[in-house]
């Protein structure tokens, strides 16, 4: 019965009534569908490190060994190469590694297919003399993302790739290991993604569950009053709770399935944004069913709970709607939870669990969601007493009448405002790196840098390669001749081998592809091939920030255009006489914005430094001129955003007042 | 004497239903005058066209003497603010703001400070039985006392015309018949004139003359014996 007349009193509201239950969907259809991005980070970062574990051999130890394994990076074109060595250990059969079909024999190379591609498309001296016996193509179980650059080269057991040492920097590759399966374990740098990758979700998570509960009260601030009603003839709390959640259930359902869509459709787009060197596959970025399916089914009844929660009024007091009072101030004590907070952070980061700076952004976000309405409320008893003109006036009065309302208008900037604060010093600059790609180094085994340099100017000269070869202890140092020569000072300082320069690319992947094998295990190395990793480290850090920003943002804006449409059908009939009594329609339009303005520049602020003093105890590097630009890019943005957002909503105001008196009576 | 307010001839039409179906109305300075009917009949269209909140299809409205129903939104929003007052059944004050500056806002709108408007809208609150009540909000008001409230919104801006609809409808009959008492006297006492949209003879016996609309036409006008 209830569901039933929910659902003639849901179609039956109206083109206004519908309009706002058309909000309520979109709301949710936008919370879901970047929900499922935020979770999907996280398996997609899991399924990578998954698949890129068996390159991170462990150690038989008390098992029996079957292989051996090592690997290390080589350089094409600025770009990295994982070279994988295997081998089998005499009278034993190991598993292939994921992606091939067998386990490689000695002497056969099988290539990633974007590496096969680059290797047919340059010429054979610049990368595909690396690999003269190519066996086959890697399929994609073995590939963390679909450009990986990989090769996977079978060896006899003894030969020298799998017995001579290696460097033991782990950055640089493995050295060979005696395994007993090539199940491996997730790399370092395959957790630390997967750790930048949580941060990321809790920072989209918790603005995403902040706003899909305000679209949820949006449901119940348009039904509160016909509620009322129903409960003044007589509906039972229980009837009217039913009621509320079959509503809120039935749109938000809608909404779920609605952004689970979108989502579904944007996934192609989200597989382009590079991290880690490369895209995605379409199947990282699609959550598990079991997944989708909870969240599609978690969301409606979180906006049931919260609808709830909004009602509790009209249940409680069947004219607690119906009668408009002075509202019950906003404790203080809700200052208290984030003064609390503030003192813990500096504590608890002490740690450095992965956990702990989830909670630790947990706690923050969630205070500040919990001190926001206390200091709207206060905003707007400061407006109140000091306007002098009626847009003030009205804005003020409105804030101290119902904080929770402007709240929900700003919440979703001012949240954005603790990511950007928190990314804002935590994100690094580009790394102060020499782009030295004029020199060549690889270390020689110990006393044969004479002979390993004579080989190298051999290999170079029948390659047609320019270079000076010269040793420096065990180190073998080939200057390519033509390059040019790189003027930055910071740069010249910080060269390992004299004067840096850049060469042209070609030349130098000629050299390197001379040069393979040069010294078994080891690759001969730029000074910009050993900065490769943290540039790029630190450029992902930055890519990170921009998705996580604008998720942030598209959340903010979303939820103040939103709130703002909804807050004028909410409010229509005093609009509507205020008019009707004279009043313009630009007093009325300044007084909302001042509404939202007015909160926003404080809490926004607010939220700003909040983020920026959790995130000084994660500082890995100084503040830079890039985090200070995001910062204010993103405050730029976000008021731009919320402004235009809320001025969305002038022509539904306009509607609403055009004919304050329909009835032709 | 020369009319206050006038309408001539007016039409207007809703899709098929016709609301007013040329009528003539006249208010004189100082009057009070009831316009009654049953539901449906055109009374609250007649009182919206001559109020300037909505335009007669054909006909015209003139406001001591000046044509007001072709002026655009703009200048009729800014009469209705200055030259007329407007009480209504219910929901006419902002439940956010308390009773003073309830009052005090259409002063405010038309220029005066703040401190100003809200000393000059205090004035009406003891000649109207309000005193005391100045801070409380629109909830914390009985039906009555929110209805002396809007009475005061109504005439602090010292209007010509103040146009009540249904101004008693929520109150209960010793209440309706104070406020209407209250509305009556306190109109005339700052020189406006009334214009009252009511189905109630109780309420029309307060006012001067009543006139009585059916299906879109005046029918009969009769001054109070």
């Amino acid at each position: 019965m209830n569901v039933g007349l929910t659902w003639r009193l849901l179609k039956g509201g109206g083109r206004r009534g519908m309009l706002g239950t058309w909000l309520t969907l979109g709301a949710v259809a936008v919370s879901t569908a970047l929900l499922l991005f935020a979770v999907a980070v996280d398996f997609a970062f899991a399924a990578r490190a998954d698949r890129g574990a068996w390159r991170n051999p462990v150690a038989a130890g008390s098992r029996p060994a079957v292989a051996i394994e090592a690997s290390r990076h080589d350089y094409v074109r600025g770009r990295e190469i994982t070279v994988v060595d295997l081998a089998a250990l005499p009278g034993r059969s190991p598993e292939p590694p994921p992606g091939l079909p067998r386990f490689p024999a000695p002497g056969e190379v099988w290539l990633s297919p974007a590496l096969a591609g680059l290797a047919d498309r340059l010429p054979a001296a610049e990368l595909a003399a690396r690999y003269p016996k190519r066996a086959g193509v890697l399929g994609d179980e073995g590939l963390v993302h679909p450009d990986e650059l990989i090769v996977v080269a079978g060896r006899a057991p003894d030969a020298p790739e799998l017995t001579a040492a290696r460097s033991s920097d782990w950055i640089v590759g493995s050295q060979p290991v005696k395994v007993a399966s090539l199940a491996g374990e997730p790399t370092e740098d395959a957790e630390g993604y997967q750790v930048l990758g949580l941060i990321a979700s809790v920072l989209m998570v918790v603005p995403l569950l902040v706003f899909g509960g305000a679209a949820a009260r949006l449901t119940v601030a348009r039904r509160d009053q016909r509620l009322a009603a129903l409960r003044l003839v007589g509906a039972t709390p229980g009837q009217v709770v039913a009621m509320t959640v079959a509503e809120a259930v039935i749109v938000a359902f809608a909404g779920a399935l609605a952004g689970a869509v979108a989502y579904a459709l944007a996934v192609p787009l989200l597989t382009r944004v590079r991290i880690d060197g490369g895209p995605w596959f379409v199947a990282d970025l699609w959550p598990h069913p079991l997944v989708m399916a909870g969240t599609v089914v978690a969301v409606p009844l979180l906006t049931g709970l919260s609808a709830v929660a909004g009602l509790r009024r009209v249940v409680v007091s069947p004219l607690g709607v119906a009668k408009r009072e002075t509202p019950p101030g906003m404790r203080w004590v809700r200052l208290l939870a984030l003064v609390a907070v503030l003192v813990a952070v500096p504590v608890v980061s002490r740690g450095d669990s992965v956990g702990l700076i989830a909670v630790v952004i947990g706690l923050a976000f969630l205070s500040i969601n919990l001190v926001g309405p206390w200091v709207v409320g206060l905003i707007g008893r400061i407006t109140a007493a000091s306007a002098r003109r009626p847009a003030r006036l009205l804005a003020g009065r409105r804030l101290v009448d119902d904080p929770r309302s402007a709240w929900r208008t700003v919440s979703g900037v001012a949240l954005t405002g603790f990511v950007a604060g928190f990314l804002g010093l935590l994100s690094p600059g580009t790394l102060a790196g020499t782009q030295d790609t004029g020199h060549l180094r690889v270390s020689a085994p110990a006393g044969q840098a004479a002979t390993v340099a004579q080989e190298a100017r051999d290999r170079l000269k029948r390659a047609g390669v320019g270079a000076a070869v010269t040793t420096r202890k065990d180190v073998v140092v080939i200057a390519l001749k033509d390059a040019t020569p790189i003027t930055d000072e910071d740069a010249r300082r910080r060269a390992l081998d004299g004067a840096p320069a850049q060469a042209a690319p070609a030349a130098l992947d000629r050299a390197r592809t001379a040069l393979t094998g040069l010294v078994p295990g080891r690759t001969p190395t730029t000074q910009a091939d050993d900065e490769y990793f943290g540039g790029q480290i630190l450029g992902d850090i930055a890519v990170g920030t921009v998705v996580v920003l604008s998720v942030s943002f598209l959340v903010a804006i979303a939820s103040a255009g939103i709130t703002a449409a909804s807050s004028v059908l909410d409010r229509r009939q005093t609009y509507a006489l205020l008019r009707l009594a004279g009043t313009p329609l630009e007093v009325l339009d300044r007084a909302r914005r001042a509404e939202t303005l007015i909160p926003l520049a404080v809490m926004g602020g607010g939220a700003i430094l909040v983020g920026a003093f959790c995130g000084v105890p994660f500082m890995i590097t100084d503040p830079n001129l890039t985090g200070l630009v995001t910062l204010i890019v993103c405050v730029a943005a976000g008021f731009a955003g919320v402004v235009g957002a809320g001025a969305l909503s002038r022509p539904l105001l306009r509607s609403v007042t055009a004919d304050p008196a329909p009835r032709p009576d | 004497m020369n009319d206050v307010l006038a309408g001539r001839a007016l039409t207007k039409r809703f899709g098929q239903t016709v609301a007013l179906a040329g009528v003539d109305m006249a208010v004189r300075p100082g009057e009070a005058v009831a316009i009654m009917g049953p539901s449906g009949s055109g009374k609250s269209t007649l009182l919206h066209c001559l109020a300037g909140i909505m335009r007669p299809d054909s006909g015209e409205v003139r406001l001591e003497g000046t044509r007001i129903d072709d002026m655009g939104e703009r200048r009729r929003s800014a009469l209705r603010r200055t030259r007329f007052g407007f009480v209504f059944q219910f929901g006419q004050l902002l439940p956010e703001l308390p009773a003073d500056e309830n009052v005090a806002l259409p002063l405010m709108l038309g220029g005066v400070t703040r401190a100003e408007a809200v000393r000059r809208g205090r004035e009406w609150f003891a000649p109207l039985g309000l005193g005391g009540m100045e801070a409380r909000r629109p909830g914390e008001l009985s039906g009555g006392q929110a209805q002396r409230v809007a009475i005061a919104r109504a005439l602090v801006t010292k209007p010509a015309v103040v146009f009540a609809d249904e101004p008693t409808g929520a109150l209960d009959q010793t209440t309706g018949h104070d406020t209407m008492r209250l509305l009556v006297e306190a109109t005339k006492h700052n020189g406006a004139s009334l214009i009252v949209v009511t189905h109630d003879p109780g309420v029309a016996g307060w006012c001067d003359r009543t006139v009585e609309v059916r299906d879109g036409v005046l029918l009969a006008a009769g001054a109070r014996a």
